[in-house]
């Protein structure tokens, strides 16, 4: 582990809640951490763990999965889906001896600009002290 | 074949020039040959979204025969369509073209213009990575039918039939009983106050009855629905003659099929007979309205009445919200027949929510009716038992007990929503879309929900959602136009399939079925919005999202984690 790192988090953000909040940080000028690349999806239930595990194997520090907040999922239930699938994933982390901390699921609205840079804020600081991903090393498959 | 990507990068004014190295961008993103057979023409420009950046992007997408196009600019929230515009007017398909927002997403949260311009720089480059995986989509359009089925022919029927058929539209309306009218056309006055509506409630039936553009079936029942918004294929059947089936073309359905109430003599605390001198508030309003008086079976007018709110709420689980106003209507209404009758009301909560509730309840309270506010309540024929709030106990004989039953989905409400393929709420009344910000629609596009069939509600709040309905319809279809159905859908692949039926379940719209004979799940793309949660839930890989596929954001995701 170099001096200065850098993590790579990538942030799968619904288009309709999260993906909003995250312009209004940027509209409100709010400061937040280069570290994060957002990926635009309909849906936070578009996102299949295997696609989660597959970023984690390619080297992401870190997963970010924003959402809007329970009962206002644009498409009605697909956040609880979403919940559901990443409860799941939690777990296969566990028995895989995967650190669960990488992954992040926040719900966070269309008004909820300052609480986006707030995740990012949170969420970059606890990676950069959890160090790079081990897993790229590790893992072969 | 070889590939030509157009990288464009808007200055945006100062907003995204001040803060990111648009020319490092630049530099860096035309050095990518990650790929083959590529070629990649990057600039910048000072305001891509006015006039002359359009005509630009136009010009140079035609001269340099690009293959795909990048714009990084503002929020695909501000300029998204106008791009997609562009793209439109050229030869280049829409679906070839990515915004990615280095405005929001980089200048703007940094003060570090190094940093921003490294992130915009890896920002960009998954997009283009992206692109390239991106395939050419056609929008497809489709001829709609204007024509509407309304499901119902109460109040709420009736509203959302007149204003549509007002509007041109042919509605047919089908209603199981043999008359229009429904509950609210044997009520002498309504709500709120005492308002006489007889006269107007009768208009507007004769006018559904003599309008041209209403189609009036009466005795008849919904059979079997198929189609999606625009395109619907109803068959209604004659309840008397099962043989006589009609077919429907139509674009849109109001669903107004209206509640029925608790059968109190199902709840262990209200023991009587059809023998007894217990009635409903209903019952009441009937009787009121056929002989304009009201009487025990004995035929003489009652001396004391006793009034109890609220039966069944416990049961149900919710308020009515309109029974209590309906109860000191008719309190008011005995006062009136004969103003020496006792009058008792028995209530545990008030509910009166329309601004002209409260005068009318002091009004009422001041002619001599009392209330009564009781904390448990039973009776047994007309012998009512009752404890207070403060633990007193009474008992009492009247002449006529007058019972507001909660409100409950009409008979054959599941029967119904599972022939529409809506769903239903926890307590049996049909679901909205959005209960804040989408309360007349439904889960499927073109089924649209009033009235008593979504909840309780008076007369006034019926009327809105009626009214609210037909102008949704009234402009989503508009006769002669045609719709363009979202391509970005789901699709399965036939071959990766295990017919585990899992998208099934998770898809909110029903928008997958089961084809039994190859044994795979099938999506109907006219129904499917392209959230992309069957994506989510597919076991084995077989269903991608258009537009959204797991190679288009895996290109995005490899970029990021580099």
């Amino acid at each position: 582990m170099g001096k200065t790192f850098n993590p790579k988090i990538t942030a799968f953000l619904c288009k309709w809640c999260s993906y909003t909040g995250a312009d209004l940080a940027g509209t409100s000028r709010l400061q937040y951490p280069t570290a994060i690349i957002p990926i635009k999806v309909m849906c936070s239930s578009r996102v299949d763990p295997v696609f989660l595990i597959r970023a984690f194997l390619k080297g992401a520090d870190g997963v970010l999965i924003g959402g809007c907040h329970p009962g206002d999922c644009h498409y009605e239930s697909g956040n609880y889906h979403t919940r559901r699938r990443f409860a799941i994933l939690q777990s296969i982390f566990d028995s895989l001896n995967l650190e669960k901390d990488r992954l992040r699921l926040s719900w966070i609205s269309a008004s909820e600009g300052p609480k986006f840079a707030r995740v990012c804020n949170e969420f970059t600081d606890k990676i950069q002290k959890m160090g790079p991903n081990p897993t790229r090393k590790n893992m072969f498959i | 074949m070889k590939k030509k990507v157009g990288i464009y990068i808007c200055q945006c004014g100062p907003n995204i020039a001040d803060n990111v190295d648009i020319d490092k961008i630049i530099e860096s993103v035309s050095a990518f040959n990650d790929a083959d057979d590529l070629e990649i023409v990057a600039k910048p420009y000072g305001l891509l979204c006015s006039g002359e950046g359009k005509d630009y992007l136009k010009q140079e997408i035609e001269e340099n025969g690009l293959t795909h196009l990048v714009i990084g600019a503002c929020s695909p929230r501000d300029h998204n369509n106008t791009f997609i515009g562009v793209c439109k007017e050229t030869s280049l398909n829409p679906y070839l073209y990515k915004l990615i927002n280095i405005r929001e997403h980089c200048a703007w949260i940094i003060h570090d213009k190094d940093k921003a311009t490294e992130k915009a720089i890896q920002y960009i480059r998954g997009g283009l990575r992206r692109v390239l995986y991106q395939s050419e989509l056609f929008e497809n359009k489709l001829d709609t039918n204007p024509d509407v089925l309304v499901i119902g022919g109460g109040i709420a029927g009736i509203e959302a039939a007149l204003s549509l058929a007002d509007a041109d539209r042919q509605v047919f309306l089908i209603e199981k009983t043999d008359r229009l009218g429904g509950k609210a056309a044997t009520f002498k006055t309504v709500l709120p106050k005492q308002q006489d509506a007889v006269e107007a409630i009768q208009l507007k039936i004769q006018t559904v009855q003599d309008h041209p553009h209403i189609q009036v079936m009466l005795n008849t029942r919904l059979d079997r629905i198929i189609g999606f918004l625009g395109n619907f294929e109803a068959e209604v059947r004659s309840i008397d003659d099962a043989e006589k089936m009609t077919e429907l073309k139509i674009g849109a359905m109001v669903v107004a099929s209206g509640f029925s109430l608790y059968d109190a003599s199902t709840h262990p605390d209200f023991i009587f007979s059809g023998d007894d001198e217990v009635y409903t508030a209903l019952q009441i309003e009937q009787m009121i309205a056929e002989k304009n008086q009201v009487t025990t079976r004995s035929g003489k007018a009652p001396k004391s009445v006793a009034m109890i709110h609220c039966v069944g709420r416990e049961e149900v689980g919710y308020c009515s919200q309109i029974c209590c106003n309906a109860m000191i209507k008719l309190a008011a209404r005995f006062k009136t027949q004969s103003p020496d009758t006792t009058v008792k009301v028995f209530f545990r909560d008030l509910c009166l929510p329309h601004q002209d509730d409260q005068a009318f309840y002091n009004e009422i309270k001041a002619q001599g009716v009392e209330f009564v506010r009781v904390n448990r309540i039973a009776t047994e024929g007309s012998q009512i038992k009752f404890t207070t709030m403060d633990e007193n106990e009474g008992s009492e004989l009247f002449d006529m007990v007058v019972l507001a039953p909660a409100m409950i989905p009409a008979d054959g409400t599941p029967d119904l929503a599972t022939k529409l393929g809506i769903s239903l709420h926890e307590t049996g009344f049909f679901q909205e879309a959005h209960q804040a910000i989408n309360p007349v629609a439904t889960a499927t596009d073109g089924i649209f929900i009033v009235g008593t069939a979504h909840g309780p509600r008076g007369i006034q709040a019926t009327l809105l959602q009626a009214q609210a309905a037909a102008s949704k319809i009234r402009v989503q279809l508009i006769p002669g136009e045609q719709i363009v159905p979202e391509v970005r859908v789901s699709e399965t692949l036939e071959a990766f399939c295990m017919g585990c039926k899992t998208c099934l379940e998770v898809c909110h719209y029903g928008a997958i079925v089961f084809d039994e004979d190859k044994g795979i799940s099938v999506v109907k793309e006219a129904v499917c919005r392209g959230c992309g949660n069957c994506v989510g839930s597919c076991p084995s890989g077989a269903i991608q999202l258009k537009h959204f596929t797991n190679p288009q954001l895996y290109q995005e995701m490899i970029e990021a984690v580099q």
